[in-house]
C-alpha cells in the first residue's frame, strides 16, 4: 500500500538511452585533485588525526564543488563558451494563461530560443511517474500551481541573459485572461493507522496496521477530503475494519468520562523554504553530433536524477532524444531534503536539447527559488488524547492530519505517512488512531525536507503533552517517563524497534540539567525586571532510512598503506565523506587518502541488476528474482543526511571489514609467523587499531604500510566493493573465500588481490529482508530530548532564548564534531521555524517570484544562545553499537521545547507556528 | 560600457570594458571564473557574497557583490576567498575553521571568511578588552546566514584565533 519513494523501474531499457554517470572533481584550477576530496598527504590534512573534515581545506579556499561554480569552460572536452537559460514561471493559478509579453526583450536582450509546452508536445516528452504534472503550462489552460514553469528562455551570450533577468524580474511580462479560480485535482493519498493493543503487552494485537495491511479510504466524489467513516459508500472490507476499530478508540475518548483527561486540540504548521543557500543549478550540452548529452548536476539522488532525464527524452524522436546521457555530479548535492527529487534537472536537459551544440546553464536566482523549490508541507491537525487521571497513564490518542501538498506531485503522500505513523512520539499508548491526507493545491510544491512530516506531528504532540501534564498537576518529565515506550515495546503500527530505545537516560538527563532545575528560581529572579521566563522541554524519537535503502562503497589499500574511498551517497555538508574515512578506519586502522563520495561510476565489477520496485514488490517476485546472484531490489538510493551515517557508510565499512578480513589479518598471522594449526589465526576479533599499528596480546604491534605491503606481495585481498540493501534490515549473503563461507550484511561483493583487477564473487546464499518488511513502521530510530529558557520582555514582545540543552543519542558518532554540528544546526532551525518562518499560501506566497531573504527571516547568530547552547551525546551502548541518524531528530524538539517555554512564561499556549513577536505581545497585553 | 581597473588578490588586472549594470558577483563568477565567491540571495541579505575591500590606508571593510556594480569598484583593491591563502599555506583563521568543523556545505563559508579577516584585522589595530570579545565577534559576523552550522563553530575558531594571540587582538 505505501507509495513508492522510487516508483522508477529501469527506464535505462525503456528508453533506449545508454547512461554514466560520474562525481565531477574539483576543476583544476583551484589545485584540488581531481578525484580526490582529501588534500592528500602532501597537503595540510587535520582529518588524517580527526580533527576537521575532509574537505575543509577545499571548503576554505574557494575550491570549485558546487553546481553552481562550474561552467563550460571549466570541463575538459566541451565548447568553452556557456550560454544562459532563464525558467519563467507562473505567479498565477487562478486565471488562464495567456503567454508571455517579451516585447521588452529587444536587441542585445532577445532570447535565441524560446521553449514552450508546446515544444515539448511536438517532441513527445514524457514526465516522469513521480512528478504526474504538465512540465509547461500551456497557454489557454490554468497553471495547475504557482509557480508552474510557463517557458525556458535561452541566451547566446551572457549579457543578453543578465539584461532580460533584469527586465524581467517583476513577473509582468506572464499574462493572464478570465479567472477560473483554482484547478482542482485529486489528494496525492490518504491513510488510516489504527492500532488497538492486546490486553497485555505480550499478547497480541487486536488490530494493527502490520498485521492487517496500510489501509486507505476509497475516493469519494466531489469532497474536497475523503470520507472517513467505516458506514461511507465505495469502502472496502480492510478499510472498513480499520475505521470500525478507530471509530471505537474515539468513542472512548469521550470527556465526560470522569475517570479520563481528554483534551482535544487543534494544532496548524506553516510552509517554510529550506533556504539551502545555493540556488538550484546546472549545466547541459548536447551534441547533436555524437548524440550525446552531457549534464553537471548538483542532487541528493543521482541515479534518480539521471533515470528520470532518461523518461523525459527516451519517446522523442530524433534529433530530440541523445544516443547517451553523461551526468556528472558535483561534490555537494545536499538541501534538507530540498534536492531529493528535484523537477529542476529536468529543465536544465531540456534547455541543453533545445540549443544543441551550445553548454546552456540554468541556475534559479534566490526569487526563483523561492518560487520553485520544494516547501515544508504545512499540517492542519487535530489531536485528541486520553489519560486515566488514576495511574497518569495515556490510555488513547486520536488525530487527523491534512497536508498542504502543493501543486505538483512529489513525496506529499509518503511526508503523509511518516507525519502520521511518528505522531505518538515516544509514547506507549495502546489504542492509537491516525488519519492523514496529503492534499492538492494551488501552492508551491512541497516536498522531502528535514523532519519529513514528523516536526509537523511531533511538535503538536509534545505541546499536547505539556498540556496534558499542566492538567494532571504532574511533572512534564515525570509524565513523559510514566508513558514512554520501552525497548521491545510495540509503536502504533504494531512492530517493536529494532534499535536501542533510550529515552529514560534522555529523560534523566533533561531532569538533572540545571535548566531544568532552576526553572523556579529563574522565573522569579528576572519577573521584577519586566521580564517573563519559561523553560519548557520536549522529548521525541525520529525515525531514519526510508525502508528502501541502498548503499554501495569501494575501498582498496595500496601496497605503501594508502587507502581510497568511494561511496555512491552525496555530500550535503553532514560530513559523508569524513565519515566515510572515519568508519572504514575502524576496520583498516588508518584514516583515508582519497574519498570520493557521489561517487556512481565505479563499482561495475558488481554486474548490479535490478527489477520492479522494492516497496511495493511481492515475496514471490523477490525469490524468484535473488536466484541472479547479481540481482539486488535497489542499485541506489537518494541521500538525506540522516542515512549518512547509517547507510552511507555502511557498504564501504563492509568493504572494508572484508579487506581486514582476508587481506590484513592473514598478513599479519604471517608477519606474527602464527602457523594455519595455531587457534589464534580465528582472534580476527580480538585485534585493535591503535595509532596505526595492529596488535594482539602478547604479539608486537603492527604498522599498517607493512601489513598493506605484506597483503599485496601475498597476494590476499587489498580492494572490495561491496552493495546492501535496506528493508528495516540489511540483506545477509554468504560468500566462498576459500576453505570457508563469509557471513555479512550485504548482498553483492567483488575483491580484488594484490595489485589484479576486481572480480565479483557469487553469493553463496542471500537473505533480502521480506517484502512483508514494506507493512512495518519504522524500526530504526533515535531519540532526542531539548530544554530551552526562554526570556520574554513583556512591553514588547521580544523572545531571547537565553540558555538551551539538548541531549541525544546516535549510536557510534562517527564524527562527533559533526553531530555536534549538526545539532547546534537542528537547534538553530528550529528556533526558525518556531519564530521566524513563514510563508503565506497562495497569492501573497512565493510563488508570485517576489520573495527574498529580506521577508522571509531565517535565524542569524543573534537569535541563538551561541555562548549557551549545550549538546550532549549519549555515549554508545557498545563500542560497536552501529551509528544512528540523528541529523533530522536534533531539530524536532527543538520547536516544541521553545512553545512549551513560552507558555510557561506567559501562560498562553499557541496552537500554530511561527509565533511572532507581535503574537506574544498580543498575549501577554 | 565603462572601464574597469581591479586588483583582486593583490594583482592587478588588466582594464576592461564591463556593462554599466553588471553585478560585481558576475563580474567575479561568470568575467573571472572566480566562483569562490558565492551567490546567495542577490538582495545583499546572506553575504554569503561578500569581499574584502582594502584601503589605501591599509584599513579594510567588507562588501556584498551581489548588489552592487562591478564598476563601482573602479580603482579598489579586493581579496576573496581564493586569496588568503599564500603559497598553499593556509592563515590561522582559515586552519580555525577547518580544525573547528566550522562549515558544513560550506556554501556560506567566504562570506565568513572575509567578514572575520576584516575583524581580525581591525582587532589587530584596535584591540578589544577579553570581556567584550564575543559580543564583538557576534556583532561583526550576524550579518551573514548559515543554513547549516546554528553559527555555533564559526564564532569558537573566531574566538580561538583572538585567544591565541591575545597580545595582538585583546587590549
Amino acid at each position: 500500500m505505501r507509495p513508492s519513494r522510487r516508483e522508477f523501474v529501469k527506464w535505462v531499457t525503456a528508453s533506449g538511452i545508454a547512461l554514466s554517470m560520474s562525481r565531477l572533481g574539483a576543476a583544476e584550477s583551484s589545485g584540488f585533485p581531481a578525484r580526490a576530496t582529501l588534500p592528500g598527504r602532501g597537503g595540510w590534512n587535520p582529518a588524517a588525526n580527526g580533527a576537521g573534515r575532509i574537505d575543509g581545506v577545499a571548503k576554505v579556499t574557494g575550491a570549485k564543488l558546487y553546481a553552481s561554480d562550474f561552467r563550460a569552460a571549466d570541463l575538459p572536452g566541451w565548447p568553452s563558451a556557456t550560454s544562459h537559460a532563464i525558467l519563467v514561471r507562473a505567479p498565477d493559478a487562478t486565471h488562464v494563461y495567456l503567454g508571455m509579453d517579451l516585447v521588452r526583450l529587444n536587441g542585445a536582450s532577445k532570447p535565441s530560443v524560446v521553449v514552450t509546452a508546446e515544444d515539448l508536445a511536438k517532441i513527445g516528452t514524457r514526465v516522469p511517474e513521480f512528478y504526474a504534472t504538465d512540465l509547461f503550462c500551456p497557454i489557454g489552460k490554468t497553471p495547475l500551481y504557482m509557480g508552474q514553469p510557463v517557458a525556458l528562455l535561452i541566451f547566446e551570450q551572457f549579457d543578453a541573459f543578465d539584461r532580460a533577468r533584469l527586465a524581467l524580474r517583476d513577473g509582468t511580462f506572464v499574462k493572464f485572461g478570465e479567472e477560473t479560480g483554482p484547478v482542482d485535482l485529486p489528494s496525492y493519498g490518504a491513510f488510516r493507522f489504527t492500532r488497538v493493543a492486546g490486553p497485555t503487552p505480550e499478547s497480541p494485537d487486536v488490530y494493527s496496521p502490520i498485521q492487517a495491511g496500510w489501509v486507505t479510504p476509497g475516493r469519494i466524489q466531489n469532497t474536497a477530503l475523503p470520507v472517513w467513516s467505516s458506514y461511507a459508500k465505495e469502502t472496502a472490507a480492510p478499510y472498513g475494519k480499520a475505521a470500525v476499530h478507530g471509530e471505537q478508540i474515539r468513542a472512548e475518548l469521550d470527556p465526560k468520562n470522569p475517570a479520563l483527561l481528554v483534551l482535544d486540540r487543534t494544532f496548524e504548521t506553516q510552509s517554510v523554504d529550506p533556504m539551502f543557500l545555493e540556488p538550484e543549478s546546472g549545466l547541459g550540452w548536447y551534441d547533436r553530433k555524437d548524440e550525446g548529452l552531457e549534464l553537471v548536476l548538483g542532487v541528493q539522488g543521482p541515479y534518480e536524477a539521471t533515470e528520470s532525464i532518461a523518461f523525459l527524452l527516451g519517446k522523442a524522436p530524433a534529433p530530440f532524444k541523445p544516443a547517451r546521457i553523461n551526468t556528472q555530479f558535483t561534490y555537494l548535492g545536499g538541501g534538507f531534503g530540498g534536492r531529493d527529487h528535484t523537477s529542476f534537472v529536468l529543465y536544465v536537459a531540456l534547455a541543453a536539447m533545445f540549443f544543441p551544440g551550445k553548454p546552456v546553464r540554468l541556475a534559479h536566482d534566490r526569487y526563483q527559488q523561492f518560487q520553485g523549490g520544494i516547501k515544508r508541507h504545512p499540517f492542519k491537525m487535530r489531536s485528541q488524547i486520553g489519560i486515566d487521571r488514576a495511574t497518569g497513564k495515556i490510555r488513547a490518542f486520536a488525530a487527523d492530519h491534512v497536508l498542504d501538498g502543493g501543486g505538483m506531485a512529489n513525496f506529499s503522500a509518503n511526508v503523509a505517512v511518516v507525519g502520521a505513523t511518528a505522531a505518538i512520539g515516544i509514547y506507549d499508548i495502546p489504542k492509537v488512531d491516525v488519519t492523514t491526507v496529503a492534499v492538492h493545491s494551488r501552492g508551491v510544491t512541497a516536498g522531502s525536507m528535514r523532519g519529513y512530516g514528523t516536526l509537523q506531528t511531533l511538535t503538536a504532540l509534545e505541546v499536547l503533552i505539556d498540556e496534558a501534564a499542566s492538567a494532571l498537576s504532574l511533572n512534564p518529565i515525570e509524565f513523559r517517563r510514566r508513558n514512554a515506550l520501552k525497548s521491545n515495546g510495540r509503536t502504533m503500527m504494531g512492530n517493536p524497534y529494532t534499535v536501542s530505545v533510550r529515552t529514560p537516560e534522555i529523560l534523566d538527563k533533561l531532569e538533572m540539567h540545571p535548566i531544568w532545575r532552576q526553572r523556579a528560581e529563574e522565573k522569579a529572579r528576572l519577573q521584577s525586571g519586566g521580564i517573563l521566563v519559561g523553560t519548557g522541554v520536549a522529548c521525541v524519537t525520529k525515525d531514519y532510512g526510508t525502508g528502501g535503502d541502498a548503499s554501495l562503497g569501494r575501498v582498496e589499500i595500496g601496497a605503501d598503506g594508502e587507502i581510497s574511498i568511494d561511496g555512491d551517497h552525496v555530500e550535503m555538508g553532514n560530513g559523508i565523506g569524513t565519515a566515510l574515512a572515519n568508519r572504514v578506519a575502524i576496520h583498516l586502522g588508518g584514516v583515508a587518502d582519497q574519498v570520493s563520495v557521489a561517487r556512481v561510476d565505479t563499482y561495475d565489477a558488481l554486474g548490479l541488476v535490478t527489477s520492479g520496485d522494492p516497496y511495493t514488490m511481492d515475496q514471490k517476485t523477490q525469490d524468484a528474482a535473488e536466484k541472479n546472484p547479481r540481482w539486488v531490489p535497489a542499485i541506489s538510493s537518494a541521500t538525506s543526511a540522516s542515512i549518512g551515517a547509517h547507510v552511507g557508510t555502511h557498504a564501504a565499512a563492509e568493504a572494508a571489514r572484508v579487506i581486514f578480513r582476508y587481506g590484513l589479518w592473514p598478513a599479519a598471522l604471517e608477519l606474527w609467523r602464527i602457523p594455519s594449526t595455531d587457534p589464534r589465526t580465528k582472534d580476527f576479533a580480538k585485534a585493535r587499531w591503535k595509532d596505526g599499528q595492529l596488535s594482539l596480546p602478547g604479539l608486537t604491534p603492527l604498522e599498517l604500510p607493512v601489513l598493506a605491503a605484506t597483503a599485496h606481495a601475498r597476494n590476499l585481498v587489498t580492494g572490495a566493493i561491496a552493495h546492501s540493501f535496506s528493508r528495516w534490515g540489511w540483506s545477509r549473503a554468504r560468500f566462498q573465500f576459500g576453505g570457508e563461507q563469509y557471513r555479512a550484511e550485504i548482498d553483492a561483493l567483488a575483491v580484488r588481490k594484490g595489485g589484479g583487477k576486481f572480480a565479483p564473487l557469487d553469493r553463496v546464499s542471500v537473505l533480502f529482508p521480506p517484502t512483508h518488511n514494506n507493512q512495518s513502521g519504522n524500526v530504526y530510530t533515535s531519540m532526542c530530548g531539548t530544554l530551552v529558557r526562554v526570556e520574554i520582555e513583556r512591553t514588547t514582545g521580544a523572545l531571547r532564548i537565553a540558555k538551551a540543552y539538548s541531549v541525544l543519542e546516535c549510536g557510534q558518532p562517527l564524527v562527533p564534531e559533526i553531530v555536534r554540528g549538526q545539532s547546534q544546526g537542528g537547534f538553530a532551525m528550529g528556533v526558525g521555524y518556531a519564530l521566524l518562518e513563514n510563508l503565506p499560501p497562495y497569492e501573497g506566497g512565493p510563488g508570485n517570484g517576489q520573495w527574498n531573504l529580506g521577508q522571509y527571516l531565517v535565524a542569524r547568530g543573534s537569535d541563538l544562545p551561541l555562548h549557551d547552547l549545550e549538546i550532549e551525546m549519549l555515549p554508545p551502548l557498545t563500542p560497536d553499537e552501529p551509528p544512528k541518524g540523528m541529523a533530522e531528530v536534533v531539530m524536532v524538539p527543538v520547536v516544541p521545547a521553545i512553545l512549551n517555554a513560552i507558555f510557561d512564561a506567559t501562560g498562553h499556549r499557541f496552537q500554530s507556528l511561527p509565533v511572532t513577536q507581535a503574537m506574544l505581545k498580543g498575549a501577554i497585553a | 560600457m565603462t572601464r574597469l581597473a581591479i586588483t583582486v588578490n593583490g594583482r592587478a588586472l588588466a582594464p576592461t570594458e564591463v556593462r554599466d549594470d553588471l553585478t560585481m558577483n558576475d563580474f567575479l563568477r561568470e568575467h573571472l571564473g572566480m566562483t569562490g565567491t558565492k551567490f546567495g540571495c542577490g538582495a545583499a541579505q546572506c553575504l554569503s557574497c561578500a569581499v574584502i575591500i582594502d584601503n589605501p590606508d591599509g584599513t579594510s571593510y567588507t562588501s556584498p557583490t551581489c548588489v552592487v556594480s562591478a564598476i563601482s569598484f573602479d580603482g579598489k583593491a579586493i581579496r576573496t576567498v581564493e586569496g588568503h591563502a599564500k603559497n598553499g599555506e593556509l592563515t590561522a583563521l582559515q586552519k580555525a575553521f577547518v580544525e573547528h568543523f566550522a562549515f558544513q556545505c560550506g556554501y556560506c563559508t567566504a562570506g565568513f571568511l572575509n567578514e572575520a579577516q576584516v575583524l581580525l584585522e581591525r582587532l589587530a589595530r584596535k584591540p578589544v578588552a577579553r570581556d567584550e570579545l564575543e559580543k564583538t565577534i557576534a556583532e561583526a559576523l550576524d550579518g551573514h546566514i548559515c543554513r547549516c552550522t546554528g553559527y555555533v563553530k564559526y564564532h569558537e575558531a573566531v574566538r580561538d584565533v583572538v585567544l591565541a594571540d591575545p597580545k595582538r587582538y585583546l587590549a
